[in-house]
């Protein structure tokens, strides 16, 4: 691939301040069964590209599936950016970067029978079916990829590399007469097929919760203190406040930026998030970013103060400050943009049953059914929900649907957990069309107080 | 084509061919001023088999081997669920012989001459409001279709779509109001003023924050946010939910559950709406579907697949959510029928209540139970008859199922929007609001 990149570059540099191309090469395999029935079972391959150019601060981009003339992509890429570009381009600095990364799998997904596949969820697909005689439905799905990922640019870099993906969700659907209730348990990895073997106890779960939440009252609506376990806590984090790190929003809007000045202060001192695409091996990682920028981890939230941002070379660069290797593209057809990779709140010191203790009415929020935000509004959706009261978890309460304004939601957080989980699920993030991205995420359980939940 | 489907059938009883090969050109509109422009070119085939009475399917794009595909089907339909249905014989239009998908100015459209539309509608707003962002997309696509199965059916046609959309963001303190607004058509007949008068009127009604409290209190759904009430209704009348018997509605086909003014039906036919072609995606011609006529059910939708097993026929309602997807019950364009009374009318009906305009969290949570829960992104207060300003942190909650009992009124101007959805103003008697003390 290598030499079709240079060729495709080499006559093109002095046209554009700035070129690259990637391309992928995927490999795919899904299973669902639905109900009794094996609903689904296919494979695909997917190969695709694309070049990005920029020419005085304007960017052209073309994605396609036919490799047979890279150098006129090149050019056409060049030639919409030219209609653009009416001031100077600026990326951060990086030195460019050759290097081929191959992932080695214990247990390769890609040698594993579609008979063995088939055969394990048909298994699981069994315990969830067969747990209860309200289980009216089920939702299996299992999915595998095996991507390799090209890069090169006209500034010299190019990089290899592997990525493999694979996921299980198991949703049970309890029904009792019109009462129709569903629960999902997920599991995402980057490693071999080795997971997906004992996740029995997922499949359980689904079952059980389903089932529960057949007898939830619907919960009352109103402002509440409200405990957040690993995987919410998590979600809120990526959802409410992650989106507003991303650079991209704020580097050309002045009141935005304002709005997420560094120094600010936004919670309590106890207060710290993260995120890293270097931890190895998360869904979120990579050893480089999709624009060969090297990842690491950096500090979003720092003893309460915001303390950095995610950025791609050209937010990096237009904010002066360092690229901190956030550049994802979901694959070939995107564009890259900035986006969070494996994002969390550390640990602090408080036990869980400390973070109970005082509540006399309140709602302890545990998984997740999604979650969405547009700027400073965010809403996240429940997975199941538990009346707290006198400091007590108590009875089962559904559709707790969370709700509120991230700037004040923040410095609501009164009590931070010593018991700090990542979360790798089956779903993924959504931006600008570009969903599902692989991200993982976590936190201790939190303490929120004054957080408005929607209920009937 | 017909050469590869002759190669695949040495191997499987029957077989089906789909392509689809498309062009999307989006110019942006960042902060103001033209950001970037894209070129996305795709293209992709799909193989679908019936083997010894069960079903496969494989798909690729680029330029793989056509023979790894057949090989990957075949082996899929070893464990594939039993065929329920034959690929259609014939793919002839029995009823409205041409439906207009297709709009050559849209192709012959310039780059230039869609930059210069996005310009124009940034100073039109910029003569209203100066400070504001605005970011701007104007798009067009072209896909091509062919499909081709062994039983002798075949048909292929083009597809235009158009669309602009606004964004316009206003920040005060840690106050943001966002408002979003977009067309959509298959044919270059895009007005912009539309767009830009309605974000203006919007930008007015929320210049003031007023405060609401919880409780129960009369609220209009515009056209925009009736996705909210109407999706899990749509959801619930899948007809794979139905057959699996999840949905709710599942056993009130031809029952009186909802009120006399709702009336809605999905439909492929109507010319340059963006759901809209000769057949679906599995060679069953594309119709007039009534899904609830005075508030009784009366069909639920399907396809080929979940047809056979349902032990009913396919209503053209097969679709594909992309090249790796296989054919299922899908919605074409749905278009829920107008009533009488203008939104004003509405308005003036109301001592206290809101208007919901766009929400957050759409399709999160129990959608196949009927339930919702969403924050009112953007909202008006209603006091005394008239509008009075935006709410904020506000969620409403409910149960899409129950609440379309108490419609009092349906608007007498039915929008389109995402271009596969026609809907009025909805008008509920009263809906569990949740606000901020």
């Amino acid at each position: 691939m290598r030499e079709i990149f240079e060729k495709a570059l080499k006559n093109r540099k002095n046209s554009a301040d700035y070129i690259e191309i990637r391309a992928e090469k995927k490999e795919a395999t899904t299973i669902h069964f639905q109900g009794e029935k094996l609903e689904k079972i296919n494979c695909s391959q997917q190969a695709g590209g694309n070049v990005r150019a920029l020419v005085k601060g304007g960017w052209g981009f073309v994605s396609f599936n036919q490799f047979d003339d890279l150098e006129e992509k090149v050019r056409e890429a060049i030639k919409v950016a030219s209609l653009i570009g009416k001031e100077e381009s600026k990326l951060a600095v990086i030195s460019p970067v050759v290097e081929i990364i191959n992932r080695e799998l214990d247990k390769d997904f890609r040698q594993i029978s579609l008979r063995e596949k088939k055969d394990l969820m048909e298994n699981y697909n069994n315990i969830i079916m067969k747990s209860n005689p309200l289980i009216q439905s089920s939702n299996v799905i299992y999915s595998d990829r095996f991507s390799t990922i090209y890069f090169a640019n006209s500034e010299g870099s190019y990089v290899e590399q592997e990525k493999p993906f694979l996921s299980a969700r198991f949703t049970a659907i309890a029904r009792e007469e019109d009462n129709v209730q569903m629960a999902n348990e997920t599991v995402g990895s980057t490693k071999g097929f080795g997971i997906m073997e004992k996740i029995s106890t997922k499949a359980q779960r689904a079952a059980f919760r389903a089932i529960n939440l057949l007898k939830a009252q619907p919960v009352e609506g109103g402002e509440y203190t409200v405990i957040l376990d690993q995987t919410l806590g998590g979600v809120f984090i990526h959802e409410a406040f992650g989106h507003l790190s991303e650079a991209d929003f704020l580097y050309e809007d002045e009141r935005m930026s304002g709005l997420m000045k560094l120094g600010k202060k936004f919670g309590s001192p106890k207060l710290n998030v993260v995120d890293d695409g270097s931890t190895p091996d998360l869904l979120g990682s990579a050893k480089y970013d999709d624009e060969g920028v090297r990842t690491k981890k950096n500090y979003l939230i720092k003893d309460g103060i915001l303390a950095g941002r995610l950025h791609s070379r050209e937010t990096a660069a237009k904010m002066g400050e360092e690229p901190t290797g956030n550049a994802r593209a979901l694959n070939y057809r995107f564009k890259p943009i900035v986006r969070m990779t494996n994002t969390y709140v550390e640990n602090g010191d408080t036990p869980f049953k400390d973070l109970l203790s005082g509540i006399k009415k309140g709602i302890y929020a545990k998984d997740c059914y999604g979650g969405m935000t547009t700027f400073e509004t965010f809403t996240f959706s429940a997975g199941e929900g538990f009346m707290i009261r006198d400091g007590e978890i108590t009875d089962p309460v559904k559709d707790v649907v969370l709700s509120g304004n991230l700037f004040t939601t923040l410095l609501n957080i009164e009590g931070v957990g010593n018991d700090l989980k990542m979360i790798e699920s089956g779903g993924g993030c959504g931006k600008a069309g570009q969903n599902p991205l692989p991200v993982s995420w976590g936190s201790p359980h939190l303490r929120i107080k004054k957080v408005v939940v929607g209920g009937r | 084509m017909e050469k590869l489907l002759q190669q695949v059938c040495k191997e499987v009883d029957s077989a089906e061919l789909f392509e689809a090969k498309s062009k999307t050109i989006p110019v942006n509109f960042e902060v103001n001023r033209l950001k970037s422009i894209d070129i996305f070119e795709s293209e992709g085939k799909a193989l679908r088999v019936i083997n010894k009475g069960r079903i496969g399917f494989s798909s690729s794009t680029g330029n793989e081997d056509f023979d790894l595909i057949v090989e990957k089907a075949v082996a899929t339909s070893e464990f594939g669920s039993t065929a329920s249905f034959d690929f259609s014989r014939e793919t002839k239009r029995s009823r409205k012989e041409k439906i207009n998908v297709y709009d050559k100015e849209v192709v012959d459209k310039s780059i230039e001459e869609m930059v210069k539309v996005g310009e124009d509608i940034i100073e039109k707003m910029k003569d209203f409001n100066r400070k504001l962002r605005y970011d701007i997309t104007i798009l067009k696509d072209y896909t091509e279709i062919e499909y081709l199965n062994s039983k002798g059916g075949n048909f292929s046609y083009n597809k235009t779509a158009i669309v602009y959309s606004v964004m316009a963001q206003q920040i005060e303190d840690q106050d943001m109001l966002i408002i979003e607004s977009s067309l959509e058509s298959g044919k270059d007949n895009l007005d912009a003023k539309e767009l830009t008068s309605e974000i203006i009127e919007n930008l007015k009604w929320g210049d003031k924050i007023v405060p609401v409290e919880s409780g129960k209190m009369p609220v209009i759904f515009t056209p925009k946010a009736a996705l909210v009430l109407i999706l899990p209704i749509i959801s619930g009348l899948n007809g794979k939910m139905v057959l699996k018997k999840i949905s709710p509605l599942a056993s009130r086909k031809n029952k009186k559950l909802w009120s006399d003014l709702l009336t809605f039906y999905s439909d492929g036919t109507i010319d340059f709406a963006l759901g809209s072609a000769p057949f679906d995606d599995e060679g069953i011609e594309m119709k007039r579907v009534p899904l609830v006529e005075k508030g009784e059910i009366k069909n639920f939708y399907y396809d080929l697949q979940t047809a056979g097993m349902a032990g009913v026929g396919s209503t053209g309602n097969g679709l594909r959510a992309g090249i790796q997807s296989e054919p299922i019950p899908g919605i074409s364009n749905l278009v829920v029928e107008e009533g009488k009374v203008s939104f004003s009318e509405m308005i003036k009906d109301i001592s206290e209540g809101i208007v919901i305009d766009q929400v957050l969290g759409l399709g999160q949570g129990n959608i196949i139970s009927g339930a919702f829960s969403n924050n009112v992104q953007l909202g008006y207060k209603i006091e005394k008859g008239k509008i009075v300003g935006r709410v904020k942190d506000v969620m409403i909650a409910g149960n899409a199922i129950e609440e379309l009992k108490n419609i009092v009124a349906l608007g007498d101007k039915a929008k389109w929007i995402g271009g596969k959805y026609k809907f009025p103003h909805i008008y509920l008697k009263s809906l569990s609001v949740s606000a901020k003390k």
